[in-house]
């Protein structure tokens, strides 16, 4: 059983206070969820829409064909009604009057009835959540209102509720993160906030400075100090960045870099999503030296790549970006599956304090002192260069990629990072195997021999060139023909990508 | 026996710069500090890229040789991963005043317990003597041959303006002082600001041997208005105004890291 409800309004009038309370209320009563956010870059008016998939089987996307409507206003009700099912509902806010701020609530009281799902379980999450008279009046009101249409029973199932972001701020706190620097920049924001609200609990200090060159030169000072940092950017401002990664190449200062994509070139669409930045995720910087690149694709594998990340960096002096998008980032998922336990991450690098200890941007001797000697720039540049022999045989303990579907088919699809959730829902019972590429850098041996065994190959990307195929072209020097491309800024639905793909087969 | 600071490697300053008697008064003010009870290992630097940021091969302690313009927000990064260590940063008018100056404007607000050092020679030398924010008016370069458009940045009037804690003049020829308003600013608890003020032997020559203009102020506390009257003395342009050296402002507000203070590992 699978429902599609979305949830829409003015930005400020409060839907993702419903898809909460109904996300926690599903998730307790051993339901999976996913909620897309889908907002345009304005505070308040506008049209907000969230889209709440329930099921009880686990999910990671959500769907266009959709069940119900909960609108906060005509305007929802207008945009969203051709993509209902012929057995659907609509709660209309013109029946619920005099709720002022409370409309939210009331709304989520009658979604709660609709679905069938007792009053107790409402109220009990109500009062966990906002515990105010007329908060809970609403609710009450706004449950008594409605019939219900569907019977959802309790299933034994304990589920966690996470987005990606709040996986990146788990991973990163996980890895006892000393500092993060960011400069606000939508979609990376939310880690930024979410670090910033656990300081005092979790010991570690959050700091935004003038903007994202003394994010990203800060963050290497205070890396050079001894501290495990991490700083994140999205668009401009990581592209603001792109001299101090350069930097981290020449002085190998351990960083570890968030970078959320959004659409671009220049301010794109900000508050959507896009595939668009794994280029410069690979590239930016001048010069040649090492890097780590992961792309998580769910909460639970961005806790454990952030972690990695941060492990890797520490280890080899090296730059790890870990590369997500808005989708991961602010799509909440729930799963029952718990992260492994985290690496430990050691500094053993000199530090200054004790002894004296130099980093320099200019090519440099062991002492950390300039040179523009032959010799030495030889050899300096094959050492840098040579690290990343000694990073590709380390990665291969960590899981590089992920096999979906039938380990045996003939038909491959391959894609990356937020696109992982609607492919996975997309295969439901289709002839395919899907590999998803967890590390972009370095990438996997393996990739190309399921590429050679493959009948068919088709690749999945939320951007216009195909980057990972063009990645993946120069590796293995293998071509994919078949693509399925999208960037309107929107992610991929699950049940449209599965007719797409039962056409290709 | 005295801390030494000096290292082996070759100095490739202009033979007279006067960044060798700024290299010898830190070395003077780093030695008088470690009589003081400051370590050695405890101090840290950053420097820009310029003529000013060789000082980081020849000075013995730890630091990071990093990014044109970059210095402030390098170090600021330092003080908060370990507030023991005494951060000092050197920088170029280059560096501080054109590509930097974001940071330079933002320092002062937050306030981190660290100093910075301009060597202001209004020019950018190590790339052949293009106009800086404070070339004088008119000053022709290979790049602006038509003349530099506009008055000079008063950078001492900005570093007031941007609530800077400590803003401290010097003459680069001078040792002796720049060294002892050095150890001032070192020790200052919040951020600390010396422009030290340093003739370019090879190009911007017409801006060079100002020392007759120069003169000590007397140690004393002075509100904002008056520091700003001083600050105002001396405009950056040709033969116009008195040189005041010496500490024009000082007071003490809360640094970065103690607004940090609250969180425990």
């Amino acid at each position: 059983m699978r429902l599609n409800i979305v949830i829409g309004g003015a930005a400020g009038q409060g839907i993702n206070k419903i898809s909460g309370i109904v996300s926690n209320v599903f998730s307790k009563q051993g339901y999976y969820t996913f909620n897309y956010r889908d907002y345009p870059s304005v505070i308040r008016g506008d049209h907000n829409f969230n889209v709440l998939s329930i099921s009880d089987k686990e999910i990671s996307s959500h769907e266009s064909k959709i069940d119900g409507i909960v609108a906060m206003d005509s305007l929802t009700i207008t945009k969203h009604k051709a993509s209902l099912r012929k057995n659907n509902f609509i709660i209309n806010p013109d029946k619920f009057e005099g709720f002022g701020r409370n409309l939210n609530v009331a709304l989520a009281g009658a979604l709660i009835k609709i679905l069938g799902f007792e009053k107790k379980d409402l109220i009990d999450e109500i009062k966990k959540e906002l515990n105010n008279k007329l908060s809970l009046e609403a609710a009450e009101k706004g449950y008594e209102s409605q019939e219900p249409k569907y019977s959802f029973k309790k299933i034994n199932n304990k589920l966690h509720l996470m987005n990606g972001g709040q996986g990146i701020a788990q991973g990163a706190i996980n890895s006892k993160m000393d500092i993060y620097f960011a400069y606000p920049m939508t979609p990376s924001t939310s880690v930024l906030h979410i670090l910033a609200s656990k300081q005092e609990k979790e010991g570690h200090i959050t700091y935004q400075p003038e903007n994202e060159i003394a994010v990203a030169n800060a963050a290497l000072g205070a890396s050079f100090a001894g501290s495990k940092v991490m700083i994140g950017s999205s668009g401009g401002g990581y592209d603001l960045m792109a001299e101090a990664l350069s930097l981290q190449g020449m002085s190998e200062i351990p960083l570890v870099v968030y970078l959320a994509s959004r659409p671009g070139p220049g301010t794109g669409i900000p508050t959507y999503t896009s595939q668009g930045d794994l280029n410069t995720a690979l590239r930016a910087g001048h010069g040649e030296f090492p890097r780590v690149v992961v792309a998580p694709g769910t909460p639970n594998q961005a806790i454990e790549k952030t972690n990695e990340a941060f492990y890797l960096a520490n280890k080899f002096n090296t730059l790890s970006i870990v590369l997500s998008d808005k989708h991961l980032a602010e799509s909440e998922f729930s799963f029952k599956s718990k992260p492994k336990k985290p690496l430990k991450i050691k500094v053993k690098r000199a530090i200054p304090g004790k002894k004296i200890v130099k980093a320099n941007s200019y090519e440099h001797d062991f002492f950390g002192n300039t040179t523009e000697d032959p010799r030495i720039a030889n050899l300096k540049t094959e050492l840098r260069i040579k690290k990343y022999e000694e990073i590709k045989k380390e990665v291969k303990k960590f899981e590089m990629i992920k096999i979906y579907g039938k380990k045996n088919s003939k038909n491959l699809i391959i894609g990356w990072g937020s696109t992982a959730g609607a492919i996975k829902d997309a295969i439901e019972g289709l002839d395919v195997k899907f590999l998803q590429v967890l590390y972009m850098k370095p990438l996997s041996n393996e990739i190309r021999k399921h590429m050679e065994n493959a009948n068919k190959i088709i690749l999945i990307e939320n951007n216009v060139t195909g980057q990972l195929g063009r990645l993946l072209r120069e590796k293995t020097g293998i071509k994919i023909d078949k693509k399925i491309l999208k960037y309107d800024g929107r992610p991929f639905y699950s049940d449209e990508l599965n007719s797409q793909l039962k056409k290709w087969l | 026996m005295a801390v030494k600071f000096d290292t082996k490697y070759g100095i490739t300053w202009c033979p007279g710069c006067p960044n060798f008697t700024i290299l010898d008064s830190i070395k003077l003010a780093l030695t008088n500090l470690t009589k003081k009870g400051y370590k050695k290992e405890s101090f840290a630097m950053t420097t820009g890229i310029g003529c000013h940021g060789k000082i980081f091969d020849y000075l013995d302690i730890s630091g990071i040789y990093g990014l044109h313009g970059r210095a402030l927000p390098t170090a600021t990064g330092m003080k908060l991963a370990n507030p023991k260590l005494n951060v000092i940063v050197f920088e170029g008018d280059g560096d501080a005043y054109s590509e930097g100056l974001g940071h330079f404007v933002s320092i002062g607000k937050i306030n981190p317990n660290i100093t910075l050092f301009v060597h202001d020679n209004q020019s950018f030398s190590l790339t052949t003597g293009q106009a800086t924010p404070t070339s004088q008016e008119g000053y022709k370069s290979k790049a602006e041959p038509l003349g530099k458009l506009g008055p000079p940045l008063n950078p001492l009037a900005l570093a007031l303006a941007s609530n800077v804690t400590f803003v401290a003049r010097t003459n680069a020829r001078d040792l002796k002082h720049t060294s002892k308003i050095m150890e001032k600013a070192i020790k200052h608890k919040g951020f600390s600001f010396v422009e030290i003020i340093q003739d370019c032997i090879v190009f911007n020559l017409e801006t060079n041997l100002k020392d007759k203009r120069m003169y000590k102020l007397p140690d004393k506390k002075r509100t904002k208005e008056q520091a700003m009257k001083i600050a105002m003395q001396y405009d950056y342009n040709l033969g116009k105004g008195k040189i005041p050296l010496g500490i024009i402002y000082e007071e003490k507000r809360e640094t970065l890291e103690e607004s940090y203070s609250k969180i425990q590992k």
